[in-house]
């Protein structure tokens, strides 16, 4: 990092929107008064109810929305600038490109508003296709993708000029757990090269897997916001994970514990998630694109 | 994929690129023209060029191609007229419609480009409907002149009657004034909610527009200062289409004068520029 480069990635203070709901001065009121910080090369989960003002938020980070009060900035640079955006790639909820483009069509056309340097595009689109697995489908028309497709090559075109943060809301709606899988296995690379991630997601055991801070927030409010770890973890509880023990070994267990002041307060069989058996029996379609 | 990237993008400032611009215009082009209802508007229009054949009055002189021309030039102005307003409207809605504007403009781009590059991709695609209407209306033209030279020599004793490179000027200004048409499709769309709305208005617009000489000339003698008034700076907002209407003037029998020519060329421009900045003025306070 550079002195002059601001530890945050993204800078929201005290930010309000409103959106005029008619002609006689009706609001509505999306987001109030947020205040937050995105650190740079964290992957950082925006969460909330529909409503809440994840997108309004996400909106107004990119530059299409005007914060009615407040400020944000992108790396320091106030988010309503073009120049913000430089380092920036957004993944739209259920993104629609353009159908009668090919996958590769669709990157460099966007790796061309992103100013890549000619001499640079055809390697760089081939690259970031590869990297998200689409080689194989990139001369295909988007119009033929499936939804874990379209998520891919979405994720192609916010790659495709190496931004340092990348924004993705809701990239795994409406896809299979084997394409949320690979996504998160992206997005965990993604952390690895020292990227910015902002997601938002519904699948909460998603974002706990992925994220180091999340944001929650409620009709437009903060109401929580911290690592992780500190949020969910129970500070004063452990789990022990053991070989089964028989009846009368458990019972001389927690005898001992009692004796020194302690309670055994549940003894459980440990269980796969649901999600990681799934995997372990699903076979993963190639990388060259789904199977359809 | 390799971390150390080839090109710096951090710390550049983003002026206006016309390279943007263009990039958006031709993936404009792109979408329009893989559209069903440019092939459809243009196989009709075509279709109506070819059979002004068909309705020729057979008296084997000038009126006859005078005809051909006349409903050349009106099938060119119906279908260009609905095609410039439904594919403006189409194409700018689209992109909000199925929010490929969000991750357009969540790019380093200007509104002013997005906008612009719009309009020059639809007026790209009349462009070509305008060049493809007109190259097969000279060749009906042209082809039927020949015919009635060899049929009836004494009435071209002079030579060819048509001045065909006028008839190109004609096709020219009928795109000039369908750009005029797609700016002001464009500023409604920059701040309408619906596609319909938009399309319901630039007919409006379009009606308004070759029509608004008759009130000039009913109320600009009889009616009050006010009205007067009103009637002209009514004119002055809504461009007169009647002035890109030379084919009276032009084509058979008589020559154009290029100071015409060139005065309602720039008539065009200037209401596509000022139409075209409101526009991008509008767009650039619209909430996406």
């Amino acid at each position: 990092m550079t002195p002059n480069t601001p530890a945050s990635a993204i800078e929201i203070t005290g930010l309000t929107k409103d959106f005029s709901l008619n002609l006689r001065g009706v609001k509505l009121r999306a987001v109030e008064n947020l205040t937050l910080t995105v650190p740079q090369g964290e992957v950082f989960g925006l969460l909330g109810p529909n409503g809440s003002g994840k997108s309004t938020t996400i909106k107004i980070i990119l530059g299409l929305l005007e914060p009615t009060v407040g400020e944000c900035k992108v790396f320091g640079v106030p988010s309503g600038r073009v120049d913000s955006r430089l380092n920036v790639g957004y993944l739209p909820e259920a993104p629609y490109f353009y159908r009668y483009l090919s996958g590769e069509e669709l990157v460099r056309f966007y790796a061309r508003i992103c100013g890549v340097p000619k001499k640079v595009l055809k390697d760089r689109v081939r690259e970031v296709i590869d990297w998200v697995g689409l080689t194989g489908a990139s001369h295909r028309r988007v119009g033929t993708y499936s939804k874990g497709m379209l998520q891919r090559i979405g994720l192609a075109q916010a790659l495709v000029h190496d931004p340092r943060l990348i924004i993705l809301d809701e990239p795994t709606a409406g896809v299979d757990p084997v394409g949320s899988a690979e996504i998160s296995e992206l997005i965990l690379k993604l952390k690895k090269q020292g990227k910015t991630v902002l997601i938002t997601s519904h699948l909460l055991a998603q974002i706990e897997d992925i994220c180091d801070r999340v944001a929650i927030l409620d009709k437009g409010k903060l109401i929580v916001e911290g690592a992780v770890n500190d949020l969910v973890g129970l500070r004063d509880r452990q789990s022990l994970i053991v070989d089964s023990l028989p009846p009368a070994e458990l019972d001389e267990l927690r005898g001992w514990l009692a004796a020194r002041g302690h309670v055994l307060n549940a003894v459980e069989q440990p269980r796969t998630r649901l999600d990681q058996l799934f995997l372990s029996k699903v076979s993963r379609p190639k990388k060259e694109g789904d199977s359809q | 994929m390799n971390t150390a990237f080839p090109f710096p993008l951090s710390g550049r400032s983003v002026p206006f690129s016309l390279g943007r611009l263009g990039i958006v215009a031709g993936n404009t082009f792109l979408e329009a023209v893989r559209q069903k209802l440019f092939n459809f508007l243009l196989l009709l229009a075509v279709a109506l060029v070819a059979s002004a054949q068909l309705f020729r009055e057979f008296n084997f002189g000038s009126s006859e191609l005078k005809f051909i021309s006349d409903f050349g030039f009106g099938a060119m102005v119906f279908f260009g007229s609905t095609l410039t307003i439904a594919a403006t409207a189409q194409l700018f809605f689209s992109e909000i419609e199925n929010r490929t504007a969000l991750t357009i403009l969540a790019k380093p781009i200007w509104r002013t480009e997005f906008i612009f590059g719009k309009f020059l991709g639809v007026f790209a695609v009349v462009g070509v409907f305008c060049a493809l209407t007109t190259i097969l209306l000279l060749g009906l033209l042209y082809h039927r002149e020949t015919a009635l030279m060899t049929a009836n020599p004494e009435a071209f004793e002079a030579g060819r009657i048509i001045h065909y490179g006028d008839l190109v000027l004609m096709g020219v200004l009928q795109w000039l004034k369908f750009g005029v048409l797609a700016a002001f499709t464009l500023l409604i769309a920059s701040f309408s909610n619906t596609n319909l709305y938009t399309v319901v208005m630039g007919f409006f617009v379009l009606v308004i527009c070759h029509l608004q000489y008759l009130a000039r000339d009913a109320y600009g003698s009889v009616a009050s200062l006010p009205l007067r008034l009103l009637v002209q700076l009514l004119g002055y907002i809504f461009p007169n289409f009647q002035v890109f209407n030379l084919a009276d003037q032009i084509g058979i029998g008589v020559g154009i004068d290029a100071a015409v020519f060139l005065r309602v060329a720039g008539y065009a421009l200037i209401y596509i520029a000022v139409i075209g900045a409101l526009a991008v003025y509008s767009f650039r306070n619209r909430e996406i």
